[in-house]
């Protein structure tokens, strides 16, 4: 039987007994009153821990009678395990919660009071099996409810409160008659009773009570359009009762909505609708809100929105097993998450979202910011993330392919705006510090914790090991607590943890892992070392967030399942774009990239759920068993590993994150996380190689893509002024030609594509190292503001010049050998159309490349970088490294393609054969070590006759103020410098090829949403009778479709 | 035909005046600029709802529902719904009690009780 003291009824009881002694005690002394307040919440919690703890060990579900007569003719309650989870995330925050409103709450005993019977009315929602009952807790609740949102008495407060009374008393007025409705039917008040009397239900009576009943409470959840009102109140409420209105009466609803949906079941897809519309509206709304709790509120709205959804949809499915985890993962994240965004945003006080950069002059409520935003935008590893995982997962296998696309696209929706907000947060203007105590972040932080504790259950319930696939982001919050450490004691700690890392991993991995292994840790590990020459900064964030992204890179070679590796992905999703947003002015751009990525990880969620829905395992290498759906799954993972990659008309992020981020972190953006995406296309790739027929003409249109993208991005990399633009175009080109290689699906075209990978890692690596430490030194990114810098700065000017002749494919440097195998693989699957695509975009890529070694260092020299120095050596070091790497894999090729070679033909048969340093393809031959001899030997005799030349005639050089200036001086003379619009004759003739359209189309997209959102949002008038008349119009539309169903 | 309506039973009487008062109140609600005419509106809503309750428990010829001995023959009124209205009553009065305060609070601040002055809040 029931512990006494810990029956769950004592809640009530507590409250009530309570409720008369609060105000005595509370003129005798206001800290005992404080004291008993808190010791009766309190007491909520333990009752509701109690319980839970002891159904989570097995005992029966607890009923509690009341009257001492059975049911249905007393009132009962009950106390199951889904009730006690409720009640104790309840409890907690309402704990937590008065603890932030303390300072309100104590000046008034009445105050005090109604809180208690708050939350009580709450409980009893949760609790109680009887429709009157619920009916009686719901206006206990509301009645509470009204006065705690009014207690502070400003305008807007009064306004709101008095517009949620019209409409919560209509609600409740719906409740109350379709109660009786179903009395007069039935004869019954208690739930399991009419569920069991349903079929008395179907009159006209009886449908017309449900429909009241159903209304009543989704116009509580807030529904789209019927909740202006609730908006009103979560922007003017105090954020501490906005905060448990979000969460606690929410929650409580949603939970009544839970226990009636039996009685609904012929109006569950009216109630999906509902749900689905809130979602994917107010997220759609959220991106106009400027106003931090109104937004807040919108993001309440349509949270509350997925769940009802959620709910309506998973009771249709009857995935039992699945329901209490999707469900409960949604609520507890949005639970846990939005209390403590609403208690944080009362301590930031400040209304508008713009001007929230005061948050970054207090770290620790900065980091806070950050982690409740990733929950609620449902990111790893906190439990929305899981749940859904598996929402999208089920949803898929019961074919409600729709639904899917409104949770992804609200989903993204939500993230765009929530991250805005953090975008203005981190941008630099300095505002008035915010002044709190630890005591107020208390419970904020206690938000945070439970819900990494939740997310971490949530990864053993998925059957991982969390401490294994969680390991990047622990790392980062470890990396956190150095933050006070000087830049170089982060840089080494994280080549520490990275290089033990890499240790770790790497011995594990085999074939292709293993060569990305080498680009993603090995590589990484090297250009971190660039990251040391800007010692002298503080760079609290960066280094956590670099540590968070090796590892999820590791994690990602590691993964086995398609969770797993989506998990990783998201890590590294979130990771980088974490890392982008550190650059100056990267609001936008960084924001943009979030975007896409998470665009393009739904795409892979939507994939990889399809063939779950297919194969029913989770495995990689049960793509092998795809058969169906083969060509829509590849796509949709096309999709999102290609907006990974930068792929054309999606590669609109590109150029601004690589501009605007650090300089040494567009060195590893370049060349190590864009290679993610195309460890994603051989990942799923190497499984799916007996399927090649049913993926031809996906893979010709791909090749094709490849090859566009790649001229294209030659194109618009040409007419950069721009350095690091130029070179992200170029990115943009060069993945391109990887890409095809990869669509070839041959051997040859395989390692091509490899090769080129590696190549490019290298290449670009370099490159946009020394231009860190040029743009280090010159402070400009205009190449017509450099010029001259060979004699100031000749390793850079080597590292250049070795990665530009790297990039081009001329001999003797190894993107010979990738060019030469790229046209091998494409004459041999006979594309030569394609071909000679190939040749033409390479042909303009030495435009660009020329361009860029010309102006930054040859020509003549600015006068005022007439001093400038070498780059820092630790920017240098890394860059030698690499050369010395370029060079040893020029001269000896093999040493590259065998394990290139090696590693796919286990999938697909070679085609390659050595011999010796010659290697042999059906189409010819090469001998890169030959070749190398060859040129060096053609360089080195003109050079030493030119050196001989020298010495025996005295020329001399012209030098840059030997010129006569005539007439009168320019207005802008970098215009007439030479090295402006270098390539304006192209650019005349091909300069329409290159014409942002894709720019614009994605800019249009964004305002065509935000449009739509301000359309949307006309129906909130702010006039209390105009929401009355639209809860009016709401119930009619539900009945009316109802008689139409 | 007059016959006819006079001979209607009680309980529909209520019924049908209560879904009237309901309508009224509503009306009163939605087209009502003033708070206190808005209040007015509600209680009559609430007032109808609750002698629909009512009807919908009575049954014509009914007793009391007060039980003597174990005479099966007597019908009774149903009590339920009669109990319920009383506590629905209770509930009411709380809320148009705070919905006067909030109207008290409303003109303090403003000065005015026209529903249209609290409309500062909107999008």
């Amino acid at each position: 039987m029931v512990n006494s003291l810990t029956n769950p009824l004592n809640i009530i009881i507590i409250t009530l007994l309570s409720s008369f002694l609060l105000p005595l005690i509370y003129q005798k002394s206001e800290q005992r009153a404080v004291n008993l307040f808190f010791a009766v919440l309190a007491a909520f919690v333990v009752i509701s821990l109690s319980g839970y703890l002891q159904l989570l060990s097995g005992l029966p579900t607890i009923e509690v009678l009341t009257a001492g007569i059975e049911p249905p003719f007393s009132i009962n309650l009950r106390f199951g395990i889904e009730e006690a989870f409720v009640t104790l995330a309840i409890n907690v925050a309402a704990l937590l919660g008065a603890w932030y409103l303390l300072p309100h709450l104590k000046t008034n005993a009445p105050l005090m009071l109604l809180f208690l019977i708050w939350i009580m009315g709450m409980n009893g929602m949760v609790m109680t099996r009887d429709l009157f009952n619920l009916f009686i807790f719901v206006e206990i609740t509301a009645i509470s409810t009204f006065v705690l949102i009014g207690f502070n008495r400003h305008n807007e407060t009064l306004s709101a409160g008095f517009k949620y009374i019209l409409a919560g008393s209509l609600a409740s007025s719906f409740l109350l008659l379709g109660t009786m409705l179903l009395y007069f039917q039935t004869g019954t008040l208690n739930i399991d009773d009419l569920v069991a009397h349903q079929s008395l239900l179907t009159g006209p009576i009886g449908t017309a009570g449900l429909v009241l009943i159903m209304t009543a409470i989704l116009i509580e959840l807030k529904p789209y359009p019927a909740n202006g009102w609730g908006l009103d109140v979560y922007q003017a409420a105090p954020t501490g009762v906005s905060a448990l209105i979000s969460v606690g009466v929410s929650a409580s609803y949603l939970f009544a909505l839970y226990k009636l949906l039996p009685l609904f079941d012929t109006l569950l897809p009216l109630i999906a609708i509902a749900g689905g519309l809130t979602f994917v509206m107010s997220n759609f709304m959220g991106l106009k809100q400027n106003q931090a709790t109104r937004l807040l509120g919108y993001s309440s709205v349509g949270q509350v929105g997925l769940l009802v959804m959620a709910l309506a949809l998973l009771s249709q499915t009857n995935q039992a097993d699945h329901y209490l985890l999707i469900a409960g993962g949604l609520f507890i994240n949005h639970f846990l998450a939005k209390a403590g965004l609403f208690w944080l945003a009362g301590l930031a006080a400040e209304k508008d979202i713009k001007h929230w950069s005061h948050l970054k002059q207090h770290p620790v409520i900065f980091v806070l910011f950050v982690v409740l935003l990733a929950a609620l935008a449902g990111l790893p590893p906190f439990p929305a993330f899981w749940a859904k995982w598996a929402l999208v997962h089920t949803l898929v296998e019961s074919q409600h392919y729709i639904w899917v696309g409104c949770i992804l696209l609200g989903s993204l929706l939500e993230a765009v705006y929530l991250f805005r907000w953090y975008g203005y947060a981190k941008s630099k203007t300095n505002e008035t510090a915010i002044v709190c105590q630890a005591r107020q972040t208390f419970p904020i932080k206690l938000m945070v914790a439970l819900l990494l504790l939740c997310g971490h259950a949530m990864a053993i319930n998925f059957g991982l090991q969390p401490e294994r696939v969680l390991l990047p982001v622990y790392a980062a919050l470890a990396m956190l607590l150095l933050h006070k450490q000087p830049s170089y004691t982060k840089a080494l700690v994280t080549l520490l943890i990275t290089g033990i890392f890499t240790l770790q991993v790497l011995p594990t991995l085999t074939g292709l892992s293993w060569i990305f292994g080498m680009i993603f840790l090995v590589g990484s590990w090297v250009l971190t070392i660039g990251s040391l020459y800007k010692g002298t900064e503080q760079r609290p964030s960066y280094y956590p967030l670099l540590v968070m992204l090796i590892l999820s890179l590791g994690s990602l070679l590691l993964a086995t399942t398609t969770l797993e590796f989506f998990l990783a992905w998201e890590f590294m999703t979130v990771s980088s774009y974490l890392m982008v947003s550190l650059g100056k002015n990267a609001e936008k751009s960084s924001l943009q990239y979030l975007a896409f990525s998470l665009a393009g990880a739904f795409f892979i969620l939507a994939g990889f759920a399809l063939a779950y829905s297919e194969t029913h395992s989770m495995q990689l290498s049960s793509f092998a068993q795809l058969a169906e759906h083969t060509v829509m799954i590849i796509t949709l993972l096309l999709f999102g590993f290609l907006i990974k990659l930068g792929g054309l008309g999606v590669h609109v992020w590109l150029p601004g994150v690589y501009t605007d981020t650090d300089d040494d972190f567009t060195a590893i953006m370049s060349s190590i996380v864009s290679k993610a995406g195309l460890f994603g296309l051989f990942a799923v790739g190497i499984h799916i190689t007996t399927q090649f027929n049913d993926i031809e003409a996906l893979m010709f249109v791909l090749g094709w893509f490849g090859l566009v993208m790649a001229l294209a991005g030659a194109l618009m990399a040409v007419f950069q002024e721009d350095v690091k633009k130029l070179l992200a175009y170029s990115s943009v080109g060069q993945m391109g030609y990887i890409i095809t290689g990869f669509a070839l699906t041959s051997h040859m075209g395989w390692v091509a594509s490899m090769y080129l990978a590696v190549n490019h890692v290298l290449y670009k690596g370099l490159i946009f190292l020394a231009i860190a430490g040029v743009l280090y030194r010159t402070n400009t990114r205009l190449m017509y503001k450099m010029g001259g810098l060979i004699k100031n700065m000749p390793i850079s000017f080597v590292s250049v010049m070795i990665g530009i002749i790297a990039i081009s494919g001329v001999p003797p440097l190894l993107g010979f050998g990738g060019k030469w195998m790229m046209y091998n693989a494409l004459v041999e699957k006979g594309w030569y159309l394609q071909t000679a695509m190939a040749f033409f975009a390479s042909a303009v890529a030495f435009l660009y490349l020329f361009r860029l070694i010309h102006t930054v260092f040859l020509g003549q020299q600015k006068t005022e970088h007439a001093d400038i120095k070498e780059a820092p050596i630790t920017l240098l070091i890394p860059q030698v490294f690499i050369m010395v790497i370029i060079l040893a894999f020029s001269m000896f090729p093999h040493v590259l393609i065998e394990p290139l070679s090696t590693a796919i033909s286990p999938y697909i048969a070679s085609t390659i054969t050595w011999t010796g340093h010659l290697l042999e393809t059906k189409q010819g031959y090469w001998n890169g070590f030959m070749v190398m001899n060859v040129v060096a030997g053609i360089f080195l005799v003109p050079l030493f006759i030119l050196w001989m030349l020298s010495k025996v005639t005295n020329i001399q050089p012209v030098k840059q103020f030997n010129i006569v200036f005539a007439a009168e001086r320019p207005e802008s003379p970098e215009t007439t410098h030479y090295a402006y619009n270098f390539y304006a004759f192209y650019e005349k003739a091909l300069g329409f090829l290159v014409k942002p359209n894709a720019i614009h189309f994605w800019d249009a997209s964004a305002e065509w949403a935000h449009s739509f959102g301000a359309a949307l949002r006309r129906f909130y008038t702010g006039n209390g009778q105009t929401y009355m008349a639209i809860i009016l119009m709401y119930l009619g539309i539900i009945y009316l479709s109802m008689r139409a169903i | 035909m007059f016959q006819d309506l006079l001979n209607t039973p009680l309980s529909t009487v209520v019924l049908i005046t209560g879904f009237i008062l309901v309508l009224i109140g509503l009306w009163g609600m939605l087209m009502h600029k003033n708070i206190i005419r808005i209040i007015v509106g509600f209680t009559l809503m609430d007032t109808g709802i609750h002698m629909v309750m009512v009807a919908i428990g009575y049954l014509t010829g009914g007793k009391a529902p007060i039980i003597e001995g174990a005479n099966k023959n007597i019908v009774y009124v149903d009590p339920v719904p009669s109990a319920l209205v009383l506590t629905s009553i209770v509930i009411g009065l709380g809320i148009t009690a705070i919905m006067l305060s909030y109207a008290i609070q409303i003109h303090k601040a403003k000065k005015s009780l026209s529903i249209d002055d609290c409309a500062e809040m909107k999008w």
